[in-house]
């Protein structure tokens, strides 16, 4: 390929996606001043008074604070391992179905609810799992007593993780299929001839030929842990679990928008940002050293 | 090299670019604001003058998504009212944004936050001091003065200097207050008179007996539907709370005021210690006790189960599976029209009770201002809105709520004297009784919609005029008049017939050091008094939370409230 001909036309095509990028995610980061003022609207950030680090310290005082990182971080973990390891397994297990009509409207049916928004699914699971819901008509057929599913502190992370698998697993699950189908079926042949009996082939073909796009799933969902899902907490929860399903992003909604405190949602937005970037760093490179992979 | 050379030059373009988008918007508005300091009213100070040239107005307004009550072809833009300003005023109205009753607290802090301000809208009065602070709002001393009709300023006057002190920061009348009626904040005790009846009980008159009927009504079937879907007493649902509290003392539904004002317990209130210097009501011991009345009753059933988790508490009395609930006068204007629509059966009857230890009833009382106009600075008619207000007063019997609910109305601050439900309650009684003449009540301007419910009121009650049973009612008729007086006959009628002993808040603003630590004390006071009733925490982790509470500002708070009421 030369070079002589530049390309500029990819540039062109670059460009919407670097002016989002621009004003949403790099000109925001200016407001992080907020944290670290008495922030009054009317005067805008270059006007408002300069406290230094007095709303940090009331920060940590707060039983919320440590409450909500590590609500954020049990989330959002659960929910990176579920949703690598339950679409893998279902892929496979879907690459084994020999008749395609089968494969393809199964596919199809589990991917249905990850074009759903939070707002209706949130609104559809409140009422599977309401208390005269279809779960607790089911369990009182067994004796079990009404459990009021929403309302208990206990289960609801579970809840959230558990829907949030079920939403997405579909999506991945096309993800790893597309992979699965670049597979040599030379090489499947060769360890038919060499004896290998199909769970044989799933380990030392199947597996070694996707482990690439599963770690590229990996590596990318890490950017997201700590994102634990707002659209969907913030649907599903009330004040009842805020103590196992408050997320730093629902907190901060809360407190910036909701009750003005804006120093304060600030300061927490950026104590996420700084551990996110702790991670994300770390976990990059470990992925590194463990598979020799890297995005940049 | 070259294609670096592209590289950076393509991102010059898209940085200039950039620029030039953000300093063109600033040289605009630049300009807008040297345009209104130069623009100065010329108009003569009439509370009701029309303007010459038609002026427009940009608000945020509430709009509920789910009200139908407009005609065909009206929107929230062109409807009853708003062809009603136009006409007098000349004043246009326009939208600077919508938002739904439960999301339209967060728009107003969204456009306090981007200080992307609305020319005018309604705020409570946490907003109104973040706005007074960042000086977002027009001083409106002089609009006050020389634009409030007089009917607004009697009313206001009526509520001996509350209102205005509410809204004046500095010496300076920051926002246009409303006045509402006493009856808002007290939180009756509403019941299917029905299923009483059908069980041979009497209304409850103690905490106990109010747990024996609940108790009836889930384990009895009073529906007769042979399912176990009965609710005793509804909870507050998440757009609710457990009380009415100091900021916001009126309207609370579905909460558990009545039972906790029994219990002498008054959380969410300053009140006065033994000692004589201010207290906060939620860390008292009368608190803790009902907390565990609560706890036993919701442990036994007798309360909504999904109480905080559900979307909305007023779906399950539409649809006839409650039996009892507290709620203000005006519940009719809530969930039991459409729940009587569903069952003309549902005999819903409201009582002052239940009543304390030595048989008397003792609510929390509100204050009579919790609702604000304010002016976004620069604005550069700011009587307008102390007009449309006016016009408000001046017309409101004149509209047809059936074709387009109050809320529709611009702005609309409800502005009634402290008694006008009562009053109401009591005219409409001696008209029905005969006793006194339609036209007796016209000359009351202050009680805008007396006039028009005397006149009415034998279009949607039948005979016996003196029994409110629901059977008695000709709702078919006239719904919307139904719904104004079977909340003044039904609604109003305990307040009227029963002596208040009200307990009344010392302070219904915030002080300085509670814009910064309130929202967290109340969230932990909400989220610890609900586990306690619904028993995920013990009834002592309530003596944590005090201990809680005074450390993270509660005890700072309580000093500031003592010198705020000296």
């Amino acid at each position: 390929m030369r070079t002589k001909g530049f390309a500029k036309h990819y540039y062109f095509m670059l460009a919407p996606g670097f002016v989002w990028l621009i004003l949403f995610s790099i000109v925001p980061m200016f407001g992080i001043v907020i944290a670290f003022q008495n922030y009054n609207p009317g005067q805008g950030v270059f006007g408002s008074e300069f406290i230094g680090l007095e709303t940090f310290k009331y920060m940590f005082t707060l039983n919320d604070t440590m409450n909500v990182f590590y609500n954020t971080i049990f989330i959002a973990i659960m929910k990176i391992i579920g949703n690598l390891i339950v679409p893998l397994v279902f892929a496979l297990m879907l690459n084994e179905v020999r008749y395609m009509g089968l494969k393809r409207s199964i596919q199809t049916i589990v991917y249905l609810p990850h074009f759903l928004s939070w707002v209706i699914l949130g609104g559809v699971l409140l009422d599977i799992f309401a208390y005269q819901g279809p779960v607790n008509q089911m369990l009182g057929a067994f004796g079990v007593d009404p459990v009021l599913f929403f309302g208990r502190a206990d289960l609801f992370p579970f809840l959230v993780i558990g829907s949030d698998i079920w939403k997405e697993f579909g999506f991945n699950t096309i993800i790893y299929l597309a992979a699965l189908t670049g597979i040599n079926p030379a090489l499947y042949e060769a360890a038919g001839i060499d004896g290998a009996n199909r769970l044989k082939m799933l380990w030392h073909v199947t597996l070694p030929g996707i482990r690439t796009t599963a770690v590229l799933l990996a590596v990318l969902s890490l950017g997201n842990v700590l994102n634990a899902g707002f659209d969907q907490i913030f649907n599903l929860y009330n004040p009842l679990v805020y103590s196992t399903g408050d997320i730093i992003d629902t907190w901060v909604y809360r407190a910036g928008l909701l009750n003005l405190q804006y120093e304060l949602a600030t300061a927490v937005g950026l104590l996420k940002s700084v551990v996110g970037f702790i991670l994300i760093s770390l976990s990059y490179y470990l992925a590194y050293k463990f598979t020799n992979y890297r995005i940049f | 090299m070259k294609v670096n050379k592209s590289v950076w030059g393509f991102l010059a373009i898209i940085f200039i670019l950039l620029l030039v988008a953000c300093s063109n918007e600033e040289t605009a508005t630049d300009k807008e604001e040297t345009d209104n300091s130069t623009t100065k009213s010329t108009e003569p100070a009439d509370p009701f003058g029309k303007y010459e040239e038609t002026i427009t107005i940009a608000i945020g307004q509430e709009v509920d998504p789910s009200d139908t009550s407009l005609q065909d072809g009206d929107t929230p833009l062109d409807n009853q009212y708003t062809r009603h300003v136009m006409e007098n005023l000349n004043i246009e109205v326009e939208h600077a944004f919508t938002a739904s009753p439960s999301n339209y607290d967060q728009k107003v802090s969204l456009a306090i936050a981007s200080n992307d301000l609305p020319d005018a809208m309604v705020v409570g009065p946490v907003e109104l001091r973040q706005m007074v602070e960042a000086d977002q709002i027009a001083d409106l001393t002089e609009v006050y003065e020389n634009y409030a009709s007089p009917a607004i300023k009697e009313i206001i006057d009526s509520s001996n200097g509350v209102a205005l002190d509410s809204v004046t920061f500095d010496g300076k009348i920051m926002a246009l207050p409303n006045s509402q009626a006493g009856a808002d904040g007290v939180h009756n005790l509403w019941i299917r008179q029905d299923w009483l009846d059908k069980l041979g009980l009497e209304p409850p008159e103690t905490i106990e007996e109010l747990k024996e009927v609940a108790k009836a009504f889930v384990e009895q079937d009073p529906d007769g539907n042979g399912a176990d879907d009965t609710i005793g007493l509804a909870g507050p649902d998440t757009s609710n709370k457990l009380y009415a509290n100091f900021i916001e003392s009126t309207n609370n539904l579905y909460g558990f005021d009545g039972i906790f004002s029994a219990l002498h317990a008054y959380p969410g209130y300053w009140l006065e210690g033994d000692d004589g210097s201010p207290v906060y009501g939620s860390i008292l011991p009368e608190t803790k006790e009902a907390l565990e009345v609560l706890r036993e009753m919701y442990s036994e059933g007798l309360i909504d189960p999904e109480m905080g988790v559900r979307e909305d508490s007023g779906e399950s009395i539409i649809s006839g599976n409650t039996g009892m609930f507290f709620g203000p006068f005006w519940m009719p204007y809530g969930p039991l029209t459409d729940a009587v629509k569903t069952n003309p059966d549902a005999n819903w009857q409201s009582y002052a009770l239940p009543l304390d230890s030595n048989g008397e009833y003792t609510p929390h009382l509100s204050t009579t201002t919790t609702q604000f106009v304010v002016v976004r600075k620069d604005y550069e008619h700011p009587e307008a809105a102390m007009k449309i207000l006016n016009n408000l007063l001046a017309n409101e019997s004149e509209f047809d709520p059936s074709i387009g609910g109050p809320g529709y109305y611009p702005l609309r601050l409800v502005y009634a004297p402290a008694d006008e439900m009562e009053v109401t309650t009591v005219a409409l009684r001696e008209v029905l009784a005969g006793t006194k003449q339609p036209e007796d009540f016209y000359d009351m301007p202050a009680y805008k919609l007396l006039k028009s419910d005397v006149d009415t009121i034998f279009d949607v009650k039948l005979e016996p005029y003196d029994n409110m049973a629901i059977q008695y009612w000709d709702i078919e008729n006239h719904l919307g008049q139904w719904t104004r007086a079977y909340s003044a006959l039904v609604g109003t009628a305990p307040l009227v017939d029963t002596e208040i002993n009200g307990v009344k808040s010392l302070i219904y603003s915030q002080t300085k050091t509670m814009e910064d630590r309130w929202v967290n004390l109340k969230k932990l006071e909400d989220e610890t008094f609900l586990k306690i009733i619904m028993g995920t925490e013990p009834l002592d982790s309530f003596d944590q939370f005090v201990e809680d509470w005074k450390q993270q500002g509660g005890e700072q708070i309580t000093n500031e409230v003592a010198e705020a009421v000296q």
